[in-house]
């Protein structure tokens, strides 16, 4: 592949190094210091790890869990108790099956049994939670965290109750805490980076646009919570073998807070932020624990006992950090994206005119080539629609052929977009039926169309803000299955063709608007539709800039031959781009004509004009 | 039979509070949009009141609870909650989290991380017969006063002009502010509301428990929280359901469980929830929550 | 009274008003037309503060109102019927009318006045608002702005959504106020009834006035069609 990437090279290695190297630093600074303060480290590092695990599932999805540290105290114990050497087993924890209690494992296999314990947890978990709404997960995730904190509590024979574990061997070092780490920092950016990761990034930058692209939104959220888990899991695991001692409340309530503080002033979206929160709150952490013992300042205040000190400071921060900085330190950004490498080189798109990198039909029961369905139609047949009474959309038929361009005009209320909603499977129509090549796909969900070759844009562009053009173009192809690679090539190949790829190393969110509607168009067009539904695509754009988006949706027609239905209120672009146009007025189509047919149609002007204004035309 | 109708009343009881709870952190959420964290935290210091004003006559004292609660409450969201108002409601909830923890905190660091107890009037923790049944003073104090909240509740919000405020801020808050209604005050009155609930509810536990301790505002939260979601966001008749129906199951299964499952209700009680959550994502009366769709 | 000075609008960076001028004289009845997209709603939002112009100004009696919170605004005598009516479905319809003369202290001889005006709604004032027809919830959307003694009535749309015989009703009503000296601002999007209602009109289309004048003037004019339909016929 002729070197597309989504990001440079150079930018790549710093996003990388920059945040190992401060794990290394940090290992360095420990292993010289006292013994105390090797132990502080090591724990501040396996801190680490479920903050990286934190950051996986809350940073890349946009969702808040409060859960997470229930799989880490989950990893702290199976740890525990699979290295606890069988007569200390046998007085904590009477009840624990013969199995595990003789059980005395290395720490490398303790630690891996925990981590899959874990994952397995969070994945049965995981199904039911991230089925409920965006706002429900805090909460029930929440209830999780108690859930696992009561059983610990309540479980004596297998936990130890509330008194918990003790003599758990402490076989965590500081160079394996480093290294485990380091390796979390792989995985989490591997997994940000990866098509998976791009497409959990979708749901959080705009969860609409996500799903009309061929994402499920719960898979997605599933999937990470799950590595989440995994990683919590490790660290309680690492963290229980340097403290040797356990109990519920060692990974509950106090540390949800600090984890998801070190997170949020790091910057959520970002795994350095994640590595940079963290030691930046542990370090604020441990000085105010030492006042806590009662301290003085510089010789000239004395401060008395004061228990929760360090509490009070960490919440002051984050309280801080959401009002005055809620991106966090790093904004959200990678070490290689920050403005001090603003020297750095931006990926470059090369205008390829290669073979169509599009010929793909992902999936599902509709596998053909670009070219099988040749005479193929997106077809509606007496769709109705009534939103509580108010019958928006009465019969409506409309046949969107396979290579042409048809219009959808009439005036404001009269069901444009309730029909493309409808025929984008983002309602579903009380009467009538929607199919696709035949096919009968009314009702069904806006991501079975994307994956069926059905893909559509926004009124409002619902731009990924975070993400650069080209990352954003290349997860309208991740979201129907395509590989991440192919997905970069496709996604560079349409934004050349779009004339777009100067502007695709550029973070979405701060292009002009004409740029992010035709943005929009380029991501739709990813995903390799045979049918394109644009949703007024040129409303705000100047003159000029609607003759420019006229010839580029020519050029787009020509070369990639899928149907497309354009509703637009800007005639000029309607008129000369679409043959033939359907007018919709008061939930029932007027005229289906070709443009100069429509002008001139006295029952169109009417529509929009009123009656009164062709009696004095015509006077 | 008798044991039964014991069980019922201990049950509605608890439902009762847990209503309580639910409802003053519905009324932020109507309003707001925001689950508010900090809301057990309302719960605790007006409990603190109590055994702070412990030297005064129990009128003074509840009198000083409730006050703390109001108090609390607004102060809370002029400082921490007006500055995010407009952030998305993931950043309100964390913020809502750091005020939990900083209260809970200061409360640890000014008294101590340990229970204290409280002194409550003896009659408090007496019973009263009622036929065969024999129920304790408490259960009286707690269904009676969720009488009078709930009653008072719907006399403000129907019987006057400030409730007729919030509850067109609370269906749409824009269409109220073009009519003139001020933002700063319903959402004040909002808080206000909520912080009397939460007084309530600190009155109830510190009667029932007779102690107060600087966590003792985690498990209420939640309990309204969970309350919240099944009962189907915003809606206050919800909250109340949802409320009763965790009391309700709580209480029961408190006194039917076998006793070596006995420790590990709660645990039960809060995975009801995500069993309601499979089949109903919306909760049970399934009002909106903000599901995207176009 | 109104005045907006080479007024924009933009959300998120988006520019979708580029530089309105306007302006209104007390007792004036003013339209403004076009098509959906050309920013009528947006001039709406502003000027009623839902949305702060990203540049010019807007004065109301010599009062600068960029940037004044809505309620401010309203309190000032702006009235605000917006489009799709919101009317307050949990609420009566006297509740909904008692919202509406919030900022007098509801007086007692301005609700008999507002019923009897309104003879619909007196006679359906106990019922929950969402009971209510189409064109009756735009009757109370009227009279709850009424009853605040509007210095401006703004009206967006005010015939969305409803059957010729409801549209009548409302214009007929809207000719009564026209007749007290109410002043008023109207957006719509149904051209022919507005210029033939308004002393003048203004016709946006993209963003921009495209168009202005009075009845004749309007009336048969070349370049609203172009507006709205695009083209030459």
């Amino acid at each position: 592949m002729s070197g597309v990437g989504l990001r440079s090279r150079s930018s790549l290695v710093v996003s990388l190094l920059v945040p190992l190297g401060l794990i290394a630093l940090t290992v360095a600074i420990g292993a010289s210091g006292t013994p105390s303060l090797q132990s502080t480290v090591t724990m501040i590092l396996c801190n680490l790890i479920v903050v990286l695990g934190l950051q996986v599932f809350i940073g890349n999805s946009g969702v808040y869990s409060f859960g997470q540290l229930g799989f880490a105290s989950v990893g702290a114990y199976a740890a525990a108790l699979l290295t606890l050497p069988a007569a200390f087993a046998a007085l904590q924890t009477p009840g624990l099956p013969d199995l595990i209690a003789t059980a005395q494992l290395g720490p490398l296999l303790s630690t891996l049994i925990a981590a899959a314990v874990c994952g397995l947890l969070a994945a049965v978990v995981g199904l039911p939670l991230m089925r409920t709404s965006t706002l429900a997960i805090p909460i029930s995730t929440f209830a999780f965290l108690i859930v696992v904190y009561n059983v610990l509590a309540n479980w004596d024979a297998v936990s130890g109750g509330s008194s918990g574990l003790v003599s758990v061997p402490r076989t965590t070092s500081i160079e394996s805490a480093g290294l485990w780490a380091a390796a979390a920092v792989v995985v989490a950016l591997a997994f940000k980076w990866s098509a998976r990761g791009y497409r959990l990034q979708a749901t959080r930058e705009d969860e609409v646009a996500a799903r009309s692209l061929g994402i499920s939104v719960m898979g997605e959220r599933l999937i990470a919570f799950a590595l989440s888990g995994v990683l919590c899991g490790i660290g309680g695991a690492l963290a229980v073998h340097q403290s040797g001692v356990l109990n519920p409340t060692t990974f509950y309530f106090a540390a949800t807070v600090t984890t998801v503080t070190m997170l949020v002033l790091g910057g959520a979206r970002s795994v350095f932020g994640a590595v940079l929160g963290a030691v930046a709150v542990a370090s604020v952490n441990e000085v105010l624990r030492g006042v806590e013992d009662g301290a003085h300042l510089l010789g000239l205040l004395s401060i008395g006992r004061t228990p929760g000190l360090a509490a009070i400071g960490v919440g002051l921060i984050l309280l801080a950090t959401m009002i005055a900085m809620p991106s966090g330190l790093t904004g959200g950004r990678e070490a290689g994206e920050l403005s001090w490498f603003r020297r750095l080189p931006s990926p470059r798109v090369p205008a390829i005119r290669a073979a169509r990198a599009i010929d793909y039909r992902i999936g599902g029961s509709i596998d053909q080539a670009a070219d099988g369905v040749a005479g193929g139609s997106l077809q509606a047949e007496g769709v109705s629609v009534a939103f509580g009474g108010l019958q928006v959309l009465r019969g409506v038929d409309l046949k969107l052929p396979r290579g042409e361009a048809l219009g959808l005009i009439g005036p404001n209320g009269a069901g444009k977009t309730t029909l493309v909603n409808v025929l984008s499977g983002f309602l579903a129509p009380d009467a009538g039926t929607v199919s696709l090549d035949d096919a009968d796909v009314s009702g069904r969900s806006p991501t079975h169309l994307a994956r069926a070759g059905l893909s559509r844009t926004f009124q409002a562009a619902l731009p990924f803000p975070h993400l650069s053009g080209l990352e954003s173009v290349a997860v309208g192809a991740m979201g129907v299955g395509v590989d991440r690679r192919r997905a970069v090539a496709v996604a560079a190949e349409v934004l050349t063709r779009l004339g777009m790829h100067e502007q695709a190393a550029l973070p979405a969110g701060s292009l002009p608007p004409a740029s992010q509607r035709l943005l929009g168009v380029a991501r739709a067009l990813a995903t390799g539709p045979s049918y394109l539904l644009l949703d007024e695509p040129a409303a705000g754009l100047s003159e000029l800039e609607g003759e420019e988006l006229t010839s580029i949706l020519r050029g787009v027609i020509e070369d990639f031959g899928c149907g497309i239905l354009l509703i637009e209120h800007e005639m000029s672009v309607v008129m000369s781009l679409c043959p033939r146009v359907q007018v919709i007025d008061d939930g029932v189509t007027l005229r289906v004509g070709s443009p100069a047919e429509i002008q001139a149609d006295p029952a169109v002007v009417e529509a929009y004009l009123g009656s009164s204004y062709l009696t004095a035309a015509n006077a | 039979m008798t044991e039964l109708a014991q069980n019922l009343i201990d049950a509605l009881a608890l439902g009762s509070l847990y209503a309580l709870i639910a409802l003053g952190v519905t009324v932020v959420y109507t309003v707001m949009g925001m689950m508010n964290f900090a809301h057990g935290e309302f719960i605790m210091l007006a409990a603190y009141a109590l055994y702070v004003l412990a030297g005064l006559p129990f009128a003074a004292a509840l009198a000083g609870a409730l006050v703390t609660g109001i108090l609390i409450a607004m102060v809370v969201e002029r400082v921490a909650f007006r500055p995010v108002r407009k952030a998305d409601l993931s950043a309100q909830l964390v913020t809502s989290l750091a005020v939990a923890t900083i209260l809970q905190n200061v409360v640890t660091g000014a008294v101590n991380a340990r229970p204290q107890s409280v002194a409550t009037p003896a009659a408090i923790s007496e019973s009263t017969e009622l036929g065969a049944v024999s129920v304790p003073n408490l259960e009286f104090l707690t269904l009676g006063l969720t009488a009078v909240v709930l009653a008072g509740l719907g006399w403000l919000l129907y019987r006057t002009r400030a409730g007729l405020a919030m509850r067109a801020a609370a269906e749409n808050f824009e269409m109220a502010r073009l009519l003139g209604v001020r933002a700063d005050r319903v959402i004040a009155l909002s808080f206000a509301i909520s912080g009397a609930l939460a007084a309530a509810v600190g009155v109830l536990l510190v009667m029932q428990t007779g102690q107060v301790s600087p966590t003792m505002g985690l498990t209420p939260v939640l309990i309204g929280f969970v309350a919240v979601v099944i009962g189907g966001f915003g809606r206050m008749v919800g909250a109340v359901l949802g409320g009763l129906l965790l009391g309700i199951a709580s209480s029961l299964l408190g006194a039917y469980l076998p006793a070596d499952l006995l420790p590990f209700r709660d645990a039960i009680v809060f995975s009801l929830p995500v069993a309601i959550l499979i089949f109903r994502p919306r909760g049970l009366l399934g009002a909106a929550t903000g599901e995207a769709r176009v | 009274m109104l005045e907006l000075r080479e007024m924009k609008v933009a959300y998120g960076g988006v520019e979708v008003v580029h530089g309105v001028d306007l302006s209104l004289a007390e007792g004036e009845v003013v339209g403004m037309i076009g098509p959906n997209g050309a920013g009528k709603s947006s001039v709406l939002r502003a000027v009623c503060g839902l949305v702060r112009p990203s540049a010019g100004e807007v004065l109301f009696e010599g009062c600068v109102l960029n940037g004044m919170a809505p309620e401010r605004i309203a309190r000032l005598g702006l009235a605000l019927v917006p489009e799709g009516r919101h009317v307050f479905k949990t609420l009566t319809v006297a509740e909904n009318l008692r919202l509406g003369g919030w900022r007098n202290g509801e007086g007692a001889a301005a609700m008999e006045q507002t019923l009897e005006r309104f003879p619909i709604l007196g006679a359906r004032a106990g019922e929950h608002a969402d009971r209510l027809s189409g064109g009756e919830q735009q009757q109370l959307a009227i009279a709850r702005a009424l009853l605040g003694q509007p210095r401006l009535l703004i009206l967006d749309e005010p015939s969305l959504g409803l059957a010729p015989k409801t549209i009548d009703l409302i214009y007929e009503l809207l000719e009564g106020l026209r007749e007290e000296g109410t002043t008023m601002l109207l957006v719509e999007q149904n051209a022919a009834r507005t210029i033939d209602f308004c002393d003048r009109c203004l016709v946006l289309g993209g963003g921009r006035v495209r168009a202005q004048g009075g009845r004749e003037e309007l009336r048969g004019d070349s370049e609203l069609l172009r507006t709205y339909l695009g083209g030459q016929p």
